[in-house]
């Protein structure tokens, strides 16, 4: 198996303890690059090659179209039935479906979250923004560019784009594809409306956010946030480790709650996370499936989430004493993580990404005027579902609820 | 007469042929299995499912907007890295062919840029046009040069621009190379002539110097041209092509058409359109630099 470099340590005792409880069996723990992009590369051209070097794939939420798709990978409906699967969060679970069938096991989640200076806020007598226009209007009053910020999030060309847009298109009633239908819905209104948030954010007037969003990933906005620059960060659940670790310049004085939504509307963040499934090249199926379930009880779910503030697949972990007492944030995650939003299950999910990727960044930095930019989108995007609506195996998955 | 020249042919043959089987192995096939899968649509599911389509591939690229975007972006970049190459490249050669003390140094350090692995190098570019970190921003405001930070790799034409820079710092070490290698080949009596003949140092340089390293000059830029029509690694790790596209190259496109999207037909007319360009492009400038065919036959 494949895991980021970053990872390692955490997969490390879960990958011993199996070996001690399956005598003859080596659990090898390949190091990939950390980024998601590079590691997705190096699985496809294993795969694509029909290689049998990994036995398991750590698979990202959104890969399981194209690698489903592409059948390099074993279902797993019969090795995992339902009564086995209740136990994991469901939102999770069913982002591991492609066409009716299971592929992947989520083994930790991820979703998007809204963090911000709690002391800032309580200095100036703030409550907490609901809406779009209170984060603005909050973000406006207490930023002093370019020293601090109001707000900061991932505007790269790149996955976490898509993300970011999604929350907020959520967060405005509106939707990307539909999975059942393949409806498209980015030349509707509220999609404009969630563009031109974004914009206004980095392009004003008065704008939030620095000119330099358009170039951050994860790591860049969270390193100004961490450095007390940005009153707001749109981020996954490790940033709070990280930002109450004791050498942060804001340990104590963050808080986080759901992304903000339009008056009326549901919000929510999207969803990520890590998950597992077996390739159909493994000469070790059994085994790989074995790994799979020890890797989602609940003593690895501890091994694996304890020192890495990862939040836990398995909603036991939860209400779990010892990971509760490493990370009581996990409480206030379970409640987030409800109605988090699903990136749709397309088989040429990649393509339908890029597109949205490249117009929400050309017109985030004015390239394109927005309502061209989502019409463009939209008409690539029916372009590329067309076909696959008439295809036998339609995907059968789904978006928000 | 005869037996001889048939054993020199012979010679000539056997002595080629392991250079000549190597090369078909590792750039001719590849090659040709690329062109062929252009025609080809390829299905997985479970194993490859592939199907003849013909130039659909071809007639794609013709109507994808995405793609001439690619080619404009390429051309861009290309055209300005490698003009901007030769110059400093040029520049920098004369200034190294001069004697003066710690040349032998300073012509090993001006080599480090090129040696470097592209990603490496472009990972610390992207750090140092960083809009809040990078020492680029840092380095103009202390100049009083920009009141408030630049997000360099934010906007579409500063991204290209900054990675047309990158490209340059890299590459033009070998631009100078090749270059000085070409001046020390100039005999010094010429130059010494004209000195007694009353010619000064910048009439020397533009009449005498300048003309006859002309094909050195070319040689480095076609050099330049090919290896920036293929650039794929800066791109990847300095931008991801963003923002909006604006510094997608048809080597990353193509990448993406492969890897991410797992169209191998459309990728592979990518790729062999790319292929025929910069092949293209070599032969016009290698034509260039022996317009009357005279260096050829001194061969």
């Amino acid at each position: 198996m494949l895991v980021a470099a970053s990872e390692r340590d955490a997969w490390a005792p879960i990958g011993r303890s199996f070996e001690v409880a399956h005598p003859g069996v080596r659990v090898d723990l390949v190091e990939g690059p950390n980024a998601t992009d590079l590691r997705e590369n190096l699985y496809t051209s294993a795969l694509l090659a029909g290689d049998d070097a990994f036995d398991l794939v750590s698979m990202d939420v959104t890969w399981t179209p194209k690698f489903a798709g592409a059948g390099w990978l074993a279902p797993l409906d019969e090795a995992f039935p339902a009564a086995e699967t209740d136990g994991l969060l469901p939102e999770d679970l069913a982002a591991g479906r492609y066409a009716g069938r299971l592929y992947r096991i989520p083994v930790r989640t991820d979703v998007g979250l809204l963090y911000y200076r709690r002391d800032l806020l309580e200095q100036a007598h703030l409550a907490p923004p609901e809406t779009f226009d209170d984060l603005l209007l909050i973000a406006r009053r207490l930023q002093s560019p370019p020293d601090l910020w109001g707000y900061v999030w991932q505007g790269a060309q790149y996955e976490g784009l898509v993300c970011n847009y999604l929350e907020v298109l959520h967060g405005h009633g509106g939707f990307w594809i539909e999975t059942p239908t393949l409806e498209v819905g980015l030349d509707r209104p509220p999609a404009l409306a969630a563009l031109d948030f974004l914009r206004t954010c980095r392009m004003g007037p008065d704008p939030i956010s620095p000119p330099g969003v358009t170039t951050y990933k994860e790591e860049e906005s969270r390193r100004l946030f961490q450095d007390g620059r940005a009153v707001f960060l749109r981020s996954w659940p490790y940033v709070w480790r990280l930002a109450q670790a004791a050498d942060s310049r804001i340990a104590g004085k963050v808080g986080v709650q759901p992304m903000v939504r339009a008056p009326g509307r549901e919000g929510g963040g999207t969803l990520g996370g890590w998950g597992l499934g077996v390739s159909r090249f493994s000469r070790h199926p059994a085994l790989a499936v074995a790994f799979i379930r020890h890797a989602v009880s609940l003593p690895s779910q501890r091994a694996l989430c304890r020192d890495t503030g990862y939040a836990p697949a398995l909603i036991e972990g939860y209400r779990d004493p010892v990971l509760l007492a490493g990370s009581p944030f996990l409480e206030t995650l379970r409640e987030l993580h409800r109605g988090a939003v699903l990136r749709p299950s397309v088989p040429r999910y990649a393509l339908a990404s890029d597109i949205l990727q490249r117009h929400v960044s050309a017109a985030l930095s004015g390239l394109e005027q927005p309502s061209e930019a989502l019409s463009a989108a939209a008409r690539e995007t029916r372009l590329l579902l067309g076909p696959a609506r008439t295809a036998p195996d339609a995907p059968k998955g789904r978006m928000a609820p | 007469m005869r037996e001889t020249a048939t054993g020199t042919t012979r010679e000539r043959v056997a002595f080629l042929l392991p250079a000549a089987l190597l090369l078909a192995a590792v750039v001719a096939v590849p090659i040709l299995r690329v062109v062929s899968l252009s025609f080809e649509r390829v299905e997985l599911d479970g194993r490859a499912v592939t199907s003849w389509t013909g130039l659909s591939a071809y007639g794609r690229l013709w109507v994808d907007s995405r793609w001439w975007a690619a080619l404009r972006n390429t051309a861009v970049f290309t055209g300005a890295s490698t003009l901007l190459d030769t110059v400093l490249g040029v520049a920098i050669a004369l200034v190294l062919h001069r004697r003066f003390r710690g040349r032998g140094a300073l012509r090993a350090a001006v080599l480090i840029p090129w040696a470097l692995p592209t990603s490496v190098m472009a990972l610390a570019w992207a750090w140092i046009f960083n809009d809040s970190f990078g020492v680029a921003n840092d380095l103009l405001a202390r100049l009083g040069l920009i009141g408030r930070p630049v997000a360099w790799l934010g906007e579409p034409r500063t991204a290209m621009a900054a990675m047309i820079v990158a490209e340059v710092w890299k590459t033009t070490p070998f631009v100078a190379l090749i270059v000085l290698a070409g001046l020390q080949g100039i005999p010094e009596e010429i130059l010494e002539a004209a000195r007694v003949d009353g010619l000064g140092a910048s009439a020397r340089l533009r009449k005498i110097v300048l003309p006859l390293l002309v094909p050195s000059i070319l040689v480095a830029a076609a050099f330049r041209a090919v290896q920036a029509y293929g650039a794929f690694d800066i791109v990847y790790v300095m931008t991801g092509g963003g923002p909006g596209g604006a510094t997608e190259t048809v080597s990353l496109y193509a990448f993406q058409n492969y890897f991410r999207y797992l169209d191998f037909g459309y990728g592979s007319a990518i790729a062999t359109q790319t292929t025929i360009f910069a092949a293209l492009l070599a032969w016009i400038v290698i034509r260039l630099a022996r317009p009357d065919g005279k260096e050829g036959e001194a061969r």
